[in-house]
């Protein structure tokens, strides 16, 4: 009898085995502990991510906001900046042509 | 040629990161290298009792660190096997009395003498993790077939990365018969999740516990399932990194045998 359910088990619920639970949530808590980021790094990126989107548009850098917003689905970088006006000249880089 | 240095660490405390360290020593001694291993569970020894040498303390790795005694003062012989030497932990120091150039400084010593510097590393990634990577050359990643086992594990093995190891893999007390039934991850699951390298498997085993009991090395129980584990682990550091690793299976009862045999008649036919 108690191989009998086994077997059954076995067919009936694949899906259900525990450890595919376990699988399942150790993969979802990996990813998600690897986008905690240390506030200083979120800091970095603000200061970068101005200094090239100035090279294309004049914004309001007090006004800018860079967070990190989390769902249970998914994260996604959230930066939300006004702008003033648009540089017309060509940005200047290295490699550019005058 | 200089030895290597390499530390045994899990992030998650009590999956056998002790037992790990001195079996895989007294594995490499017996298969005729020159090992020492060293506690660093400063505070919390325990490496000691587990390889049987505690009544032979003198001096720990806090004395040889600080100068208050040579380097050879402080290890201890073992001797029923040959060419393998503990430095044991202080019990009554705090973690931070040793710093990381301290271990540098030492392991540098010891890998002019010894083939393998096995490091004890303590549960966590504070500074007795700190201390023990510094100085590491390769690292073991011993881990439980759990998932806040392997959750820790995998921020250990990130921190190795930032320090250029790649470690590998344990995967320590597996119960065959829980894998079995789908109740327990397998290690292939394991390995799938962390994606590192695996270099053995440890079985759930009541020669662990008698072995701890007794503190007698358990590569040196015959018939210890788990003794024959780390003999292979050792060979595989040592020289035989191809050598397989094999799927646990757990004691099968007459009818399952009864069955298996019928289902491989199934599949002839
Ligand atoms: N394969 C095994 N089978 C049975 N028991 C085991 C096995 N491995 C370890 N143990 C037992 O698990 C317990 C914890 O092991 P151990 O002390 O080696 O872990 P640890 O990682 O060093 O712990 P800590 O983080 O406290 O230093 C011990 O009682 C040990 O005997
Ligand atoms: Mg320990």
């Amino acid at each position: 009898m108690m191989m009998f359910n086994a077997l059954l088990k076995k067919l009936m619920n694949r899906g259900d085995e525990s450890k595919n639970v376990a699988k399942k949530r150790l993969k979802f808590a990996l990813v998600y502990d690897k986008l905690e980021i240390k506030e200083d790094m979120l800091e970095d990126l603000q200061r970068d991510l101005i200094e090239v989107i100035s090279r294309y548009f004049e914004i309001d850098r007090q006004q800018m906001s860079l967070d990190i917003e989390r769902s249970e689905e998914s994260s996604a970088l959230i930066m939300n900046t006004p702008i003033l006006a648009a540089r017309h000249k060509k940005p200047q880089r290295n490699n550019a042509r005058a | 040629m200089e030895g290597k240095v390499v530390v045994v660490t899990s992030g998650k405390g009590g999956v056998g990161k002790t037992t790990v360290t001195a079996s895989l020593g007294a594995a490499l001694a017996l298969q005729g290298k020159r090992v020492a291993v060293v506690d660093m569970d400063i505070g919390l020894r325990n490496l000691d009792v587990i390889m049987g040498l505690e009544n032979r303390i003198v001096f720990n790795v806090v004395d040889v660190v600080q100068g208050r005694c040579k380097l050879k003062q402080a290890m201890i012989k073992d001797r029923r096997i040959n060419n393998l030497y503990l430095i044991p932990a202080s019990q009554s120091d705090e973690k931070n009395v040793i710093q990381p150039e301290n271990m540098k400084w030492l392991c540098n010593r010891l890998k002019k003498e010894f083939d393998f510097t096995l490091l004890d590393c303590p549960a966590g990634i504070e500074q007795g993790f700190k201390n023990s990577i510094e100085a590491a050359d390769e690292a073991i990643v011993v881990c439980m077939p759990e998932i806040s086992s392997v959750r820790d594990a995998d921020r250990v093995i990130g921190l190795l990365y930032s320090r250029s190891i790649t470690p590998k893999l344990v995967v320590n007390r597996i119960i065959p018969k829980m894998v079995e039934r789908g109740d327990m991850l397998s290690h292939k699951d394991v390995v799938e999740v962390l994606s590192i390298d695996l270099i053995g498997l440890v079985e759930m085993d009541e020669s662990v516990v008698v072995s701890s009991n007794t503190g007698l090395p358990i590569v040196m129980q015959k018939e210890s399932k788990a003794g024959k584990a780390f003999m292979q682990i050792a060979m595989r550091m040592n020289g035989h990194p191809d050598l397989p690793v094999e799927d646990p299976m757990a004691p099968k009862s007459f009818w399952k045998k009864l069955g298996g045999k019928i289902s491989r008649k199934n599949k002839v036919h």
